[in-house]
C-alpha cells in the first residue's frame, strides 16, 4: 500500500480548548478519541459530533501525559505516577496502580493490545498486562542521574510494528532497544546532540529524546528531540530527528531542522516506510515530513499550537494533533 | 563630594564599642598571619562573636525561581502546574512536593508569600531586590551585603566582610555586588570563575619574609606620605593594605577539601552545594555576609522540568545548611535568605514555561531574630495577586535589618545628607521580628 503524499496535507478541523492536551489515543476508523489533559482529567472526544465537546471520564492527581488503547481498554498515566485502567465499553474505571515513583511520561499499547508499556522519571520502563493491570516486567537500562549529578528523565517509548521490539529514550540522549518478550537489551543508540547541559551560563539542562518510532520493517529507529540550545531559558533549539540502524547503533540519517524550533514530541512512519512524520513545537508548533532513505526533508508545516502528541491512522491518511489549547485534524491524500 | 560613612551617632558608637569590648580578648589573639583563622574558630572566640555579630548567607536564585513550584503552590488550579503540595511541620503550611526536606524544617523558617515588587525586568529588579530600593539619579545605594559588611564587619578583621559566589555568567551582570555610596571598602570579594579566590596566595617567587618586609616598607612609605595629608581614598587604600595578610590567611576557608568527607557528602557534589558549604565555613570564621548565586531559574520554556531539576537541589542544600548551622549552634546568629529578582507568572505559556512576574511571589528568611515557622502574606487561588499582608522590597529589607538587630532608620551620611538604611517611612513587618 502506497502512503499518501505529504504534499496533500490539509487542515480539516481545528478546535480550541481551555486546557493543554498532552496525549491522545484514537482507534483506527473511530471518531472517538481519548485525551489526557493539564486539568488532570481524561476525556472522550467525539470528532463526528456537531459540536466538539469532549466529555470528562475520570481524573488523575496531576497532568495526564499518556493514554493508550488496548482493544476496549484505555490506560492512562500521569505525573502523579499512577496508571488507571478504564473500560471504554462499560464506561467505568477498572483499577488504578501506583505504577511509578516519579512522573509518567508516556503510555503505549503493544500492537496486539495485550501489553501496555509505561515510562517514567524513575528511569524504569514497566510492562503491564493490558487486561488485568498486573505488572509483568521492569526494564532498567537508564541512569537515574545525568553526568552532572542531576536527576535524569525517561521520556520516550515505542513498540515495533510486530510488537517484538521496544525502545526507550532518556534525557541525555541514550536510547535502549529491548526484546519486548524477554526484557533483554538488544542494542543502544546515542543522540547526545539532543541534550544540552549549559555549564557556563546557566548550570542546568534541557532537551532529551522525546519521541521514538521504529520503521515498519523494524530495522530503523527514529528519535526526536531538539538540537543544541544556546539560550536554554527557551525551547530555542532546532527541532531535530535522527535515524539509527539500531542493531549497530549507527546513525543513518539526521534532520537537524531549519525552519522550526522546539521539541519533536511524536514520531510515526508511513506504513510503507516512504516517509517519517514528526510533530512538536515551542511557542508554535509544526508537522514535518522526512524521507529517511534519501535523507530529505519533504515538507514542514506550521500548526497553530505546540503539538504534544498525535494519533495517525493505519493508512496514514489522517493525523489528529493535540497540544497547547488546541486540537487539529489534518488529512492526507 | 566628600563622603561620610560613619554616622557619628551615639547608638552607632555604642554598638561598635560594645562589640569591640566583647571581642577584645579575641582580638588580642588574632595575629595577622595564618594562625588567625584557627583562633577565630576557637570556642571562646566564636562565643564572643556570636553575642555581638550576626551574619547572613543569601541564596540568590538568579533569574527568578517560581513561587508556585517552591513556597506557594496552587495544586489543582489552572495555573498550578503539575506538582502537588505537601504538608510541612508547621500546621496548615504546605509547600511544593519538590521540597520534602524543607517541609520537615519549616519550623525553622519564615515564608513571605506576599511580595509585590512591581518590577519584572531582570536588571533593575535584581538591583531593587539587592538594595531594597531603586537608585536615585545621583545616588547609588549599597546592597544588602555591603550594608551588613559595614555594620557587622570588624575593622581589624582577618577575613573578608562580603563574599559573593556567582559562577554562572547568566545574570551576573544584572546583580553585581555593589557597595554604592559606602565605597569600595565594602564591595564584595567576587568569585566568578571557581570557588577559590584568584590572586589570594603569595607569589611563589617571594618568601613569606619578603612579603612581610615589603608590607613594612609600603607601610613606612605610606605613613611618610600621609604626614600632613588627609584623604578618604588614601585611608581606604591604607586600610586595604593593612588587611592583606589577614585576607591571605583566609585562603583555607575557600578550600572545601578542608572539610571532612562526610560533611562534603552531606551537602552533596554539586557546585551550589560546595559553595554553600564554603559559605558556612566563611560565616563560621566571622565573614558577615556571603551570597551564593545559583543560576539560572529563568524558565520561559519547560518551567516544570527546570524546577524538577533545580528545586530538589535547593531543597537538599538549604535543608543541609540549616541542619548544619543548627547543630553548630549558629542558627540564632546566621540568617539564611532565599531571594530572586522576582517570581514567575501563574500563566503557563505555550512552551510549558512561566514568564517574569513580580506581583505576587515568595521568599524565605531563616534564623536570627525572625519568627520561625511563620507565613506572611496570602495570594489568590490562582496566584495572580496578593490578597493580604503585601510586602515590598523596602519593608522586606527593613524586616531583615531589624531581625539582624539593626535599626532600619539609622542614617548614613553622604555629605550632609542623611540616608537611612531604608527609605523614610518604610517599616519592618512587626509580626515577623521577635
Amino acid at each position: 500500500m502506497n502512503a499518501p503524499n505529504p504534499d496533500t496535507l490539509k487542515l480539516a478541523k481545528d478546535f480550541s480548548r481551555p486546557v493543554i492536551t498532552f496525549a491522545i489515543a484514537r482507534a483506527d476508523g473511530s471518531e472517538t478519541a481519548y485525551l489526557g489533559c493539564s486539568d488532570f482529567k481524561v476525556y472522550a472526544a467525539d470528532f463526528a459530533a456537531a459540536r466538539f465537546e469532549p466529555k470528562e471520564l475520570y481524573a488523575h492527581e496531576s497532568y495526564v501525559t499518556g493514554v493508550a488503547l488496548a482493544g476496549t481498554t484505555l490506560v492512562s498515566g500521569g505525573y502523579d505516577g499512577k496508571l488507571t485502567w478504564y473500560d471504554t465499553a462499560e464506561k467505568k474505571v477498572i483499577c488504578t496502580q501506583d505504577a511509578h515513583a516519579k512522573w509518567i511520561r508516556k503510555v503505549i499499547a503493544s500492537p496486539d493490545g495485550t501489553t501496555v508499556a509505561s515510562v517514567a522519571d524513575d528511569m524504569v520502563c514497566k510492562l503491564w498486562d493490558a487486561k488485568t493491570g498486573q505488572l509483568t516486567r521492569e526494564l532498567k537500562g537508564h541512569k537515574e542521574k545525568t553526568p552532572n549529578e542531576f536527576t535524569s528523565m525517561l521520556y520516550a517509548v515505542a513498540y515495533s510494528a510486530d510488537g517484538k521490539l521496544l525502545a526507550t529514550g532518556d534525557k541525555v540522549g541514550h536510547v535502549v532497544v529491548w526484546d519486548a518478550q524477554t526484557g533483554k537489551q538488544l542494542g543502544t543508540c546515542e543522540a547526545p546532540v539532543m541534550y544540552t547541559w549549559d555549564k557556563v551560563q546557566r548550570l542546568h539542562s534541557i532537551g532529551g529524546v522525546r519521541s521514538l518510532a521504529f520503521s515498519p520493517d523494524g530495522k530503523s529507529l527514529a528519535a526526536g528531540g531538539m538540537g543544541k540550545v544556546g539560550n536554554i531559558d527557551h525551547l530555542e533549539g532546532k527541532a531535530r530527528v535522527e535515524v539509527f540502524d539500531w542493531k549497530t547503533g549507527k546513525q543513518t540519517a539526521e534532520f537537524p531542522g531549519d525552519k522550526f524550533s522546539g521539541l519533536v514530541n511524536r514520531l510515526a512512519w508511513a506504513p510503507d516506510g516512504s516517509w517519517l512524520v514528526g510533530a512538536g513545537g515551542a511557542g508554535e508548533g509544526f508537522l514535518c515530513f522526512f524521507d529517511a532513505a534519501n535523507k530529505k526533508t519533504l515538507r514542514q508545516e506550521k500548526v497553530a499550537m505546540h503539538v504534544h502528541d498525535f494519533a495517525i491512522t493505519a493508512a496514514a491518511d489522517q493525523i489528529t494533533c493535540v497540544g497547547h489549547n488546541r486540537i487539529t485534524v489534518h488529512r492526507l491524500g | 563630594m566628600a563622603r561620610k560613612t560613619f554616622c557619628g551617632s551615639l547608638a552607632h558608637a555604642m554598638d561598635r564599642r560594645a562589640f569591640l569590648g566583647g571581642a577584645a580578648a579575641a582580638g588580642a589573639t588574632l595575629a595577622a598571619d595564618m594562625t588567625a583563622l584557627n583562633a577565630l574558630a576557637a570556642p571562646d572566640v566564636n562565643k564572643s562573636l556570636k553575642k555581638a555579630q550576626k551574619r547572613v548567607i543569601l541564596l540568590w536564585l538568579a533569574g527568578g525561581a517560581s513561587q508556585l513550584e517552591t513556597w506557594d503552590p496552587k495544586p489543582g488550579a489552572p495555573t498550578g502546574g503539575p506538582f502537588r503540595s505537601i504538608q510541612t511541620d508547621v500546621p496548615g503550611l504546605r509547600i511544593s512536593e519538590l521540597m520534602p526536606k524543607m517541609a520537615t524544617r519549616m519550623k525553622t523558617t519564615c515564608v513571605i508569600r506576599g511580595l509585590n515588587t512591581k518590577n519584572g525586568d531582570h536588571g533593575s529588579a535584581a538591583e531593587t531586590i539587592m538594595r531594597g530600593r531603586r537608585d536615585e539619579a545621583a545616588l547609588r545605594y549599597p546592597d544588602l551585603g555591603a550594608v551588613v559588611a559595614r555594620e557587622m564587619g570588624l575593622p581589624d578583621s582577618k577575613v573578608p566582610d562580603y563574599v559573593t559566589f556567582y559562577t554562572q555568567t547568566e545574570g551576573r551582570g544584572m546583580a553585581p555586588g555593589n557597595a554604592g555610596f559606602l565605597g569600595a571598602r565594602y564591595a564584595p570579594m567576587e568569585l566568578t570563575t571557581n570557588n577559590y579566590p584568584e590572586h589570594i596566595k603569595r607569589l611563589d617567587g617571594i618568601t613569606d619574609r619578603d612579603h612581610i618586609e615589603r608590607g613594612q616598607l609600603r607601610d613606612l612609605l605610606g605613613k611618610q606620605f600621609a604626614q600632613g595629608r588627609s584623604s578618604e581614598t588614601m585611608n581606604s587604600q591604607t586600610e586595604a593594605y593593612q588587611r592583606v595578610r589577614g585576607i591571605m590567611a583566609s585562603e583555607k576557608l575557600f578550600d572545601v577539601s578542608q572539610e571532612p568527607q562526610k560533611v562534603r557528602d552531606r551537602y552533596g557534589p554539586t557546585q551550589f552545594a560546595e559553595q554553600v558549604l564554603i559559605a558556612r565555613r566563611l560565616v563560621e570564621a566571622g565573614v558577615p555576609f556571603v551570597r551564593v548565586g545559583r543560576a539560572w531559574w529563568d524558565s520561559h520554556g519547560q518551567n516544570f522540568e527546570t524546577h524538577q531539576e533545580m528545586v530538589p537541589e535547593l531543597d537538599h542544600v538549604m535543608a543541609t545548611l540549616i541542619d548544619d548551622l543548627f547543630e553548630r549552634g549558629m542558627l540564632d546568629d546566621v540568617m539564611v535568605l532565599t531571594l530572586s529578582e522576582f517570581g514567575r507568572t501563574p500563566a503557563i505559556n505555550a512552551s510549558l514555561g512561566r514568564d517574569h512576574f513580580a506581583s505576587a511571589w515568595s521568599s524565605t528568611i531563616t534564623g536570627c531574630g525572625i519568627k520561625r515557622g511563620s507565613v506572611y502574606g496570602k495570594t489568590d487561588p490562582k496566584g495572580n495577586t496578593v490578597t493580604a499582608e503585601e510586602v515590598d522590597a523596602g519593608s522586606l529589607f527593613a524586616t531583615i535589618y531589624s531581625a539582624l538587630g539593626l535599626d532600619p532608620n539609622k542614617n548614613y551620611y553622604v555629605g550632609s545628607r542623611p540616608i537611612p538604611l531604608v527609605n523614610p517611612g518604610v517599616e519592618p513587618i512587626k509580626a515577623l521580628v521577635g
